[in-house]
């Protein structure tokens, strides 16, 4: 039996295997390295440019350790855990001004992690002295997953999904708006009622209800789920969502990108019986999406399953976090941070 | 009238054409390169998208005045750029987003949103919509978004919206530069982005690194930020005063999308003080649209043309 525990661990743990398959993660983990390991890096891109080689250059320690360029995961599951770390650790039940709190004083004391651009544009307007939501609404990358990724922390520790659903909404206003916004919280109720035992189908379809009709997000969810109705594994989802991936834009963090893809997985997974991994290893075949799309395909499939469902393999290799944008988690297991949750309860504001 | 319309889309193609070299620059970059901007950058200054784009809209309006509906326009970017082949040289990601999208089969106002419908991409065809509907700024307004809708949304509508109905005030003649920038602000939905922003340039037009400091988005690399290019614009019309040369040279000396915003401080300034306002060897630096962004469809328009027509229009009886 999978117990309440055994899918919150799911949750985070898959999340972390999907942040390490993307190629992105590499990239993440190579801030741990010397800039000037980058600096090659970028020039040997350009040497590439220059040379006409198809040789091109892969994240590379030279002379350095080689630890942080191996399997594991980067920014996604250490934003889930700063998240989680203040939430299991917040006095009493939780209220709007706290989550609003616990950004500035990262601002202001210089310990909010590397994010998104979204993120670091709202610790930009924080230091000064805007509040949000002004913080995540005048942001050009309000639409962004930063939040989602975030509400996976949110629906872990939440006493019950209204409540995950508000609280990832008061965390996400900090830095998104509109779909960047409907994604988190329908992602925190969605992990919340997975937790709690019900089908990805059902919790899905209840948590959507709530994404702005007519919008981007909930016009590309529906294309995914029909455009994979009838596909038996999410290998074979793979080419049917790479239809629907945007290339004209330069960065493919959207909500509206990476939610339809890991909640089109997660549904093919659970109708078809497929393994879990086989979900998140699919999401990592959309290189445009590889940074995110992975860690929340990990995050529903993991919450829906349990942490058993899980190779021992992969769990062993991304359980520990690299401290690549949060340095104050290095070294920090997930599973231990999943260990004797209290669950959360919020104040109404 | 005609002769404010004519200084508005000369305006316009001369901004356009000074701040293109200027584009994606900052303000210290600028100065360091160029010193102080007193005129063209390059001795054959050439215009951009800023000006085939809004060429493109002028034609619509021409074609369909005050009927004009969004499926005319989506149906026309579909007709004239959707079929159009090896890419959109010198467009945004939103008009290539549009472009994806009518290609996909989607119809305003689903084609407007996309990755990039918050960009400055309506705010520099939006000037048109304000000449055609001249002291009727609530009008202009409701035409630069039935335009604006097929590949636009949010900010990116409001940012178009605020320049059309400020070009409609000016184009009366009678309003100082402050009231058309009131007339911006007033145009767009209190609670947005792009009323902050323009709030901020009308309290600090005359004062560019506060200006800049309050406005630009530093963790995000494109400047076409609908929001933060109204500002700029703005900001540089009231610090000139409505002075044209000023306008424009003040836009392009700011830096960042520095083509549309010039492009639109020269629409503000020239809307206002009609065509003498735009001095004469600039005058004499601006020539038909190449059509290297649109092709054929605007290719050969000269923006004064293209303002006569409008002027007629509106004076031809209904």
């Amino acid at each position: 039996m999978i117990d309440r525990f055994g899918r919150r661990v799911g949750a985070l743990i898959g999340l972390a295997i999907g942040d390490a398959v993307g190629w992105p993660a590499v990239r993440h983990r190579a801030q741990l390295l010397p800039p000037w390991t980058r600096r090659l890096h970028r020039e040997l891109d350009a040497f590439a440019e220059v040379q006409q080689v198809t040789t091109m250059p892969v994240p590379f320690a030279l002379n350095q350790p080689t630890a942080p360029l191996r399997l594991g995961p980067s920014d996604d599951a250490e934003w889930v855990a700063w998240t989680l770390t203040w939430l299991r650790a917040a006095d009493g039940p939780i209220g709007r001004d706290d989550v609003h709190a616990r950004w500035r004083s990262a601002v202001a004391d210089g310990t909010l992690p590397r994010g998104r651009i979204s993120v670091a544009t709202a610790a930009d307007t924080l230091r000064r002295d805007v509040d949000p939501p002004r913080t995540g609404h005048d942001n050009p990358h309000h639409f962004d997953d930063a939040a989602a990724v975030r509400a996976v922390a949110a629906g872990i520790v939440a006493a019950d999904p209204v409540q995950a659903a508000t609280l990832a909404g008061w965390d996400a206003e900090v830095t998104n708006a509109g779909d960047g916004l409907a994604a988190a919280t329908a992602m925190a109720q969605t992990i919340s009622r997975l937790v709690a035992g019900e089908s990805v189908t059902t919790a899905w379809a209840t948590a959507a209800v709530s994404l702005p009709a007519g919008g981007l997000l909930a016009g590309t969810v529906a294309q995914a789920l029909e455009a994979t109705r009838d596909v038996p594994s999410p290998a074979e989802a793979v080419p049917l969502l790479a239809d629907l991936v945007d290339h004209v834009y330069s960065y493919g963090v959207a909500a509206a990108q990476t939610m339809p893809v890991a909640v089109a997985l997660a549904h093919v997974t659970e109708r078809g019986g497929a393994r879990p991994i086989d979900a998140v290893t699919a999401a990592a075949c959309l290189p445009t999406l590889a940074d995110s799309a992975p860690a929340l395909t990990g995050a529903l499939v993991g919450a829906g399953a349990g942490i058993t469902a899980l190779p021992t393999t992969w769990m062993e290799r991304c359980r520990r976090l690299a401290g690549c944008c949060a340095p104050g988690l290095a070294g920090t297991d997930l599973v231990d941070l999943a260990t004797g949750l209290d669950e959360r309860t919020i104040r109404d504001q | 009238m005609k002769d404010r319309a004519e200084g508005c889309l000369l305006g316009l193609a001369v901004g356009d054409a000074m701040g293109a070299p200027a584009e994606n620059l900052t303000a210290e970059e600028i100065a360091a390169r160029w010193g102080t901007i007193t005129g063209f950058l390059t001795d054959s200054p050439s215009g951009t998208d800023d000006t085939e784009y809004a060429a493109f809209s002028a034609l619509l309006l021409l074609e369909h005045g005050h009927a004009l509906t969004s499926d005319h326009v989506a149906d026309a970017w579909i007709e004239h750029l959707a079929g159009r082949e090896g890419g959109f040289p010198g467009a945004g990601f939103s008009e290539l987003g549009t472009i994806e999208n009518l290609r996909a089969g989607l119809r305003p106002p689903a084609s407007g949103r996309h990755l990039h419908s918050w960009s400055d991409g309506l705010a520099m065809r939006a000037a048109v919509h304000g000449i055609y509907a001249v002291g009727d700024p609530a009008g202009a307004a409701r035409l630069a978004t039935i335009d604006g809708v097929v590949s636009h949304d949010g900010e990116g509508i409001h940012a178009g919206v605020a320049v059309a109905a400020a070009v409609a005030v000016a184009m009366t003649g009678t309003a100082t530069p402050r009231e058309i920038g009131a007339a911006a602000l007033a145009a767009v939905p209190a609670d947005s982005w792009t009323a902050r922003s323009l709030r901020v340039a009308l309290d600090r037009a005359g004062d560019l690194p506060g200006l800049l400091d309050a406005v630009v988005v530093r963790a995000y690399p494109w400047t076409d930020l609908a929001p933060e290019a109204v500002a700029l614009a703005f900001a540089a019309f009231l610090a000139a005063d409505g002075d044209l040369p000023r306008s424009v040279t003040g836009a392009v000396a700011m830096g960042r999308d520095a083509d549309t915003t010039a492009a639109i401080a020269g629409a503000l300034a020239g809307a206002h003080g009609g065509l003498d306002a735009v001095p004469a060897d600039w005058r004499a630096q601006i020539g038909p649209v190449t059509g290297r962004c649109l092709g054929e469809v605007v290719a050969g328009l000269h923006p004064i043309d293209l303002a006569d027509r409008l002027a007629a229009h509106m004076e031809a009886p209904s």
